[in-house]
């Protein structure tokens, strides 16, 4: 039968299959959903389809006693849905299935609660059980609870919230057989009437101790842990210092991988020459789309792994913690400690760190974090600083030029902050949520949850991110290849000159001189526009240096040797820098832009920040070159 | 003695009795789980006037922006 028809005019549509029972999980963040998703449904996931929703909801199929097959669903945390909520956030999204299908009579709802913390999960029970949804209740983390020597009566709490209650361990391989045979008994029984009841009396009453002192040991770890995660003046440099180890760990395990994928498309683009010889097609397919293929396969390794290590850190309670302690950092930004993770996602690509927006509960928060994100130092502005620095700054010590490279990211932290500041009091200016946010209890997290995690990050990588940089890539192929109508490159001049990007790059030069770019360096950019790390390959079409991409040694040494017609050098130092503050601002990167348009719903947002970034870019890289003359930077 | 949040010291527990928020931050934190009638311990505070680490009489705990906890009465 179909889904129950939907009262919101924008609530999903999805179509649950003749015969299908759909089970969704919900629940407060952190309270062991998806690690029970995980064991009900053996890790399979795929991305479920309910037009209206964007946030990915994964769902698996399983069969249930009765032999009924059933498709689980994980819905995204909730707190409450009687509170009012943003219908763009995490929670909203949740609220938004469960407006559209918690009457459907094929869906069951299994709210899962952490017992540890049962007085808060029952005030969803009370709210889901007002609203006649079906459900059951899963009661998770039964192994803490027999470790803490806690014990509840699972028979007294079914009775008094009125909805049948299982309790299981998501470590445990018999947890579905007992929750599945409980969502038969659902399906098959009539729901009862709608019980009142207090959360927190209900939970003082069902929950009893049979040992204080396992209990006290417990919470005395939790509580030495703090002391020291948490001080005043220790917590923040040691989380600070755990952030840069990620980042490191980033670098060092995602660069082998990368390159090991880039000697693999070296072959293959060998292989096409081989099979197309080296025409107009063989180009269009190893520069456009085997080209855009490499930049997508060149993140992949840091977002996988960079998912890995945040998610690490999210289930083991500890990046939460680091919410706390930078939020009022970020206020006088006018952000908040949820905004962190976002932001600090942002340092290796923006397309997951604009998704991870969803943790943060007020919409304007949310959509100041939005349109900075985009300035942290992403990954693949690295290709270029490292050309820029070794073309511009060669003569100067390593040490030098790493001091330069370290200014980069405080500048990029600096213009975020900046940014932040005054977006959030001009374009989305507002009363804004202050932080209130649950410190979940220290957990070792779970490999197989982590594992899922990491691919879901990787999928919607390539599906969303991917498809858009082969686009972009096979538009800039045709800009960058064929003849403007009438032009022909001039005698020494590579073919490109005589591009329709040429062209333009021609045009637009009396308006880029004053930064100190030429034609050469605005193709460059121009090639750089749908994604930044174009920037060294295109540069290499122009100089005529093959694989610039691969080893930028020979383009460096081009761009420091190039001339003007009147035989001075084309670029100096401060051409270097004033395209490092143009790199570091600019938003060049189309998917980026998509991931904005996909998360505000409108073309406005991603408008905006192509325009402020683009003129803060140009602003800063006239200014600094100007000034560089004035003080005699060569 | 009748106060706010913000100036209960560490260690000492509080019961939340009212507040000066705003409707739509009242039902939104009482969801979270630190609405009337809730016991709170203040357990330490981030520096440089951050957030207060607390914990509920329920066993949660949670970082509350002192913007809040200044609005937030409560009781010894």
């Amino acid at each position: 039968m179909s889904a129950a028809p939907s009262c919101h005019v924008d609530a999903p549509t999805a179509v649950v299959a003749s015969g299908d029972v759909r089970v969704a999980l919900v629940g407060r963040p952190n309270s062991g959903k998806s690690s029970l998703y995980n064991r009900l449904t053996g890790g399979n996931a795929r991305v479920g389809n309910y037009p209206g929703i964007t946030v990915d909801v994964l769902e698996g199929e399983v069969t249930l006693p009765s032999g009924a097959k059933a498709i689980i669903a994980d819905l995204p945390g909730l707190y409450s849905i009687e509170a009012t909520v943003s219908a763009d956030t995490d929670e909203g999204v949740a609220r938004g299935f469960l407006d559209a299908f918690g009457k459907d009579e094929r869906v069951v709802v299994v709210q899962v609660i952490d017992p540890t913390r049962l007085a808060l999960g029952l005030r969803l029970t009370a709210e889901l059980v007002r609203r006649k949804i079906p459900m059951v209740v899963a009661l998770t983390h039964a192994d803490v609870m027999r470790a803490e020597g806690r014990t509840v009566d699972v028979a007294r709490l079914s009775e008094a919230v009125g909805v049948p209650v299982v309790l299981l361990s998501a470590r445990d391989a018999a947890a579905p057989s007992a929750l599945f045979a409980a969502i038969d008994d659902r399906l098959r029984s009539e729901a009862a009437e709608p019980v009142a009841f207090d959360a927190a009396k209900l939970a003082r009453d069902v929950l009893s101790l049979s040992s204080d002192e396992v209990a006290t040991k417990r919470r005395a770890l939790t509580e030495r842990l703090d002391a020291v995660l948490l001080h005043p003046v220790v917590g923040p440099f040691l989380f600070l210092g755990t952030m840069a180890l990620v980042f490191a760990a980033v670098f060092l395990v995602a660069d082998p991988v990368t390159t090991l994928f880039d000697a693999l498309l070296a072959r293959a683009k060998d292989g096409l020459e081989g099979a197309f010889g080296k025409g107009l097609v063989s180009s269009f397919l190893s520069d456009g789309l085997l080209g855009g293929a490499g930049t997508v396969l060149a993140f992949m390794p840091q977002i996988v792994i960079l998912t890995i290590a945040l998610e690490l850190l999210e289930a083991s309670g500890y990046l939460a913690r680091g919410a706390f302690l930078v939020d009022r950092v970020l206020r006088l930004l006018g952000l908040s400690g949820r905004s962190f993770l976002p932001l600090l996602m942002g340092n290796a690509c923006a397309i997951p760190a604009i998704s991870a927006t969803r943790v943060v509960r007020d919409p304007k928060e949310r959509l100041t974090t939005i349109l900075v994100i985009p300035l942290m130092t992403c990954s693949a502005r690295l290709p270029t600083y490292g050309l820029v620095l070794a073309a511009f700054f060669s003569s100067k010590s390593p040490l030098y030029r790493a001091g330069i490279f370290v200014g980069l990211y405080f500048a990029s932290i600096l213009a975020t902050g900046l940014a932040s500041f005054v977006i959030r009091r001009t374009a989305t200016k507002g009363k804004g949520l202050p932080l209130v946010l649950e410190l979940p209890s220290y957990r070792v997290p779970q490999a197989s949850v982590i594992a899922r995690k990491a691919w879901q990050a990787a999928r919607r990588f390539l599906r969303d991110v991917g498809t858009n940089i082969l686009a972009v890539s096979a538009v800039l192929w045709v800009l960058l290849t064929v003849p403007m109508p009438g032009s022909q490159s001039a005698p020494g001049e590579p073919e490109i000159d005589a591009s329709i990007a040429g062209s333009i790059g021609r045009t637009i030069e009396p308006l880029t001189r004053p930064a100190g770019f030429d034609w050469k360096i605005d193709i460059g950019l121009i090639g750089s526009f749908g994604a930044r790390e174009v920037m060294v390959a295109t540069m290499g079409v122009v100089y005529g240096v093959d694989g610039a991409e691969d080893d930028s040694a020979p383009l460096a040494q081009k761009l420091r040797e190039a001339r003007k017609p009147d035989g001075s050098l084309a670029y100096t130092p401060r051409t270097g820098l004033a395209l490092l503050a143009f790199f570091l601002l600019a938003c060049q990167c189309m998917s980026t832009v998509a991931a904005i348009k996909r998360e505000t719903k409108s073309w406005r947002w991603p408008a905006f920040v192509l325009g402020y970034t683009y003129f803060l870019g140009y602003a800063a890289a006239v200014a600094i070159y100007q000034i560089g003359g004035i003080l005699g930077l060569g | 003695m009748r106060t706010n949040l913000a100036q209960v010291a560490n260690g000492r527990s509080v019961r939340i009795v009212g507040g000066k928020l705003d409707a739509e931050v009242t039902g939104w934190i009482e969801a979270v789980g630190l609405g009337e009638g809730v016991e709170v311990t203040v357990l330490r505070r981030a520096a440089f006037g951050g957030p207060l680490h607390v914990r509920t009489g329920s066993g949660g705990e949670f970082a509350v922006a002192k913007e809040v906890a200044l609005l937030l009465e409560v009781e010894e």
